[in-house]
């Protein structure tokens, strides 16, 4: 159905509008049904996060929320790339909620923002994925492409 | 594939190559004008095209339908809908909701979707299969979803209903539902209140506006000219005003201050003749006004009595009718006495009742005093001859009565008469019976008693012959009677004898069935 995805975002941008987003997220711009930029911060006091602020983009597809959206960090000057095991230093990151198989249509992109905040929240080492040089140097592919290997359930 | 179409292609609403070009053959006709290669796609023909994505759905069958069907997703609901009706993909009021085997519910198109991707449960990743594992929701989910008020989702329409009559309000009332282009070779849409008739033609062929020379689909004339149009506007002659162009004449004959017109009052006799604004100052203190509305209170004086004039000739035929219907039937009323009832009739008539009557009628005051049934009746007369003609017709009854009466009465008659009358015959022939049995007896006993005397004779001396020869002759006499007897009751009839001689061998003069 044509405008499908339009439709959600819609009703979801006029969602968050009116109700305005939990604490920690806040909406940059949603200029378009395409892409949107939001920032995230942790609410408590991990060292690794701490009074940082971390840019999200959201790609939607036409075929959004039955397509999960790509969603990456950005890298600008104040917006750096959160250190995380399962966080590429090119921003990607590999959650089985983004991907094909771990994706639900019922998911939009507040509870996308609050699975980040909270895998931030829960995370205590300071680390990049295993190969992550390589990973960043080699990868060609979109992110929703690329075969992740879900192995980590702890994080 | 048809390479003329090329320009429409992209403008079309996405369907299925296959399908498309299965559309297009079928239609087996030339593209539409407006798809000329000089001619690019006009900016109205996108705006329409955007206006059926936004709001209206592809078309379900590969034909092109006769109508769009809704997109309940963009409906606009008036209330706030409670988020346990939200379908939780696409956040929209559930619109033709399942329920799967885990008990979540969805609209069927979206959990269709997302089991293409993924067989699971969107919300608790059971696994599922389509159509397979879809129950029927409760039926107070759809009562609940068919009281939610929706607005029309066409442009232009304010009806607001409960959801559930919208489908018959879009597709059989609404005026604006984009219905196909009476032209068959048209591809296009138009609003239902745009077609004229079964026989309009195409109205999306383009024209050229008149005041700017834009081509212009037909049906959107009119919107273009009254907020489109570039070149519809100009300045007014007179009073420097922009108008627009085509209600120029509108503007001159009501509005412009500076066009020359006549006073008001010109009917009266004012002779004024200035230019609006001064007209309009003249106008509050024209001495022709007092004229004017003499003159206007003239006419409708006039139109009032021209009004009762007409009443007048109505009343006046109507009068004119009754009488001719009374003439009428006073001729009857003569008539029918003289046929009927001869001399009667003469002393009915005599006193001329109709003359009589006629005085009567025409004092109103008396006609209307006249007893409630007189009333009803319209005049005396007529009542007379209504109370005269229902006693002829029940005299008439009577006689018939009379007649049958009489019929009836000698019928019966016959019918007791005729038992009584073979009963006599019958008992004129026992009689018979009876007297040849006495008479056959006596003269048995009368043989004996000669015989015996004849005896008494013989033993006792001669000198007897007389007596011999007379008892000789009684003997004859009595095989006389011997011999008719049988002859005489075959005379009447065997059964009648059988009968008659059962009846005396019992001895029970039983009366003859009566009939």
């Amino acid at each position: 159905m044509a405008g499908f995805a339009t439709k959600r975002l819609g009703k979801e941008l006029s969602k968050i509008n009116s109700n305005s987003l939990p604490p920690g997220i806040e909406l940059v711009s949603a200029d378009n049904f395409e892409e949107w930029f939001l920032d995230i911060r942790v609410l408590d006091n991990n060292p690794l996060y701490l009074n940082e602020i971390y840019r999200l983009k959201f790609r939607f597809s036409a075929q959004y929320p039955i397509e999960p959206p790509e969603v990456t960090f950005v890298k600008l000057a104040d917006r750096p790339i959160p250190i995380h095991p399962h966080i590429y230093s090119n921003g990607i990151i590999c959650l089985d909620l983004l991907g094909q198989q771990g994706w639900s249509p019922v998911q939009n992109v507040e509870s996308v923002c609050m699975s980040l905040q909270s895998m931030l929240t829960g995370n205590s080492r300071n680390e990049r994925p295993a190969g992550d040089e390589e990973f960043v140097r080699a990868n060609r592919l979109r992110p929703k492409d690329i075969d992740f290997y879900y192995d980590d359930n702890n994080v | 594939m048809p390479p003329p179409n090329t320009p429409e292609e992209g403008l079309l609403p996405p369907q299925s190559e296959p399908s498309r070009i299965a559309s297009i053959l079928a239609t087996a006709t030339p593209p539409p004008v407006d798809s000329a290669p000089e001619q690019a796609p006009s900016p109205e023909a996108a705006a329409t095209t955007t206006t059926t994505t936004i709001h209206t759905v592809v078309p379900s069958s590969p034909e092109d339908p006769a109508l769009l069907e809704i997109d309940y997703q963009i409906l606009e609901y008036l209330d706030t809908v409670d988020e346990t009706l939200l379908c939780p993909v696409c956040k929209t009021p559930f619109h033709e909701p399942i329920t799967t085997s885990c008990g979540h519910t969805f609209c069927a198109w979206c959990i269709n979707r997302a089991l293409d991707i993924q067989p699971t449960c969107p919300i608790d990743r059971q696994p599922l299969t389509k159509t397979h594992d879809y129950h029927r929701p409760p039926l107070i989910i759809k009562d609940q979803l068919d009281r939610l008020k929706v607005k029309c989702p066409n442009k232009g329409c304010d009806h607001i209903c409960p959801r559930e009559h919208l489908d018959s309000h879009y597709e059989r009332r609404c005026e604006h539902t984009m219905v196909r282009c009476p032209d068959a070779r048209c591809r296009k849409r138009i609003a239902r209140r745009h077609v004229q008739g079964p026989a309009s033609t195409c109205m999306h062929r383009e024209v050229s506006c008149r005041y700017c020379d834009e081509r212009v689909a037909l049906v959107d004339l009119n919107t273009h000219y009254d907020f489109l149009c570039s070149g519809a506007t100009t300045k007014c002659s007179a009073c420097e005003a922009t108008v627009v162009l085509h209600r120029m004449e509108k503007h001159c004959a009501e509005d412009c201050l500076e066009t020359q017109v006549r006073c008001k009052w010109h009917i009266a006799g004012c002779k004024v003749d200035d230019k609006r604004y001064l007209v309009q100052e003249h106008e509050t203190g024209c001495p022709y006004e007092i004229i004017g509305e003499l003159l206007k209170q003239r006419a409708e004086d006039r139109r009032i009595i021209d009004n009762l004039t007409d009443r007048l000739v109505a009343l006046e035929t109507e009068r004119r009718e009754h009488q001719e219907r009374r003439a009428r039937r006073r001729e009857l009323s003569r008539q029918a006495p003289n046929t009927s009832h001869g001399a009667d009739a003469i002393d009915l008539s005599a006193p001329d009742p109709s003359t009589f009557f006629y005085d009567m009628e025409w004092r109103p005051d008396l006609s209307n005093v006249g007893a409630g049934e007189n009333r009803s009746w319209g005049s005396p007369e007529d009542y007379m001859l209504a109370r005269f003609e229902r006693l002829e017709s029940r005299m008439e009854d009577l006689s018939k009565q009379v007649v049958e009466l009489d019929a009836h009465q000698s019928m019966s008659m016959l019918q007791q008469i005729m038992p009584l009358n073979q009963q006599l015959v019958e008992l004129g022939s026992k009689v018979g019976v009876l007297n040849m049995h006495t008479t056959w007896l006596m003269n048995m006993q009368r043989h004996n008693h000669l015989q015996q005397r004849a005896g008494a004779v013989s033993s006792s001396g001669s000198g007897m012959g007389n007596s011999g020869m007379a008892s000789m002759s009684q003997m004859s006499s009595a095989n006389d009677i011997n011999n008719n007897f049988p002859v005489r009751l075959t005379e009447g009839g065997l059964p009648y004898r059988t009968t008659a001689s059962r009846r005396n061998s019992d001895g029970r003069g039983e009366p003859p069935p009566r009939l």
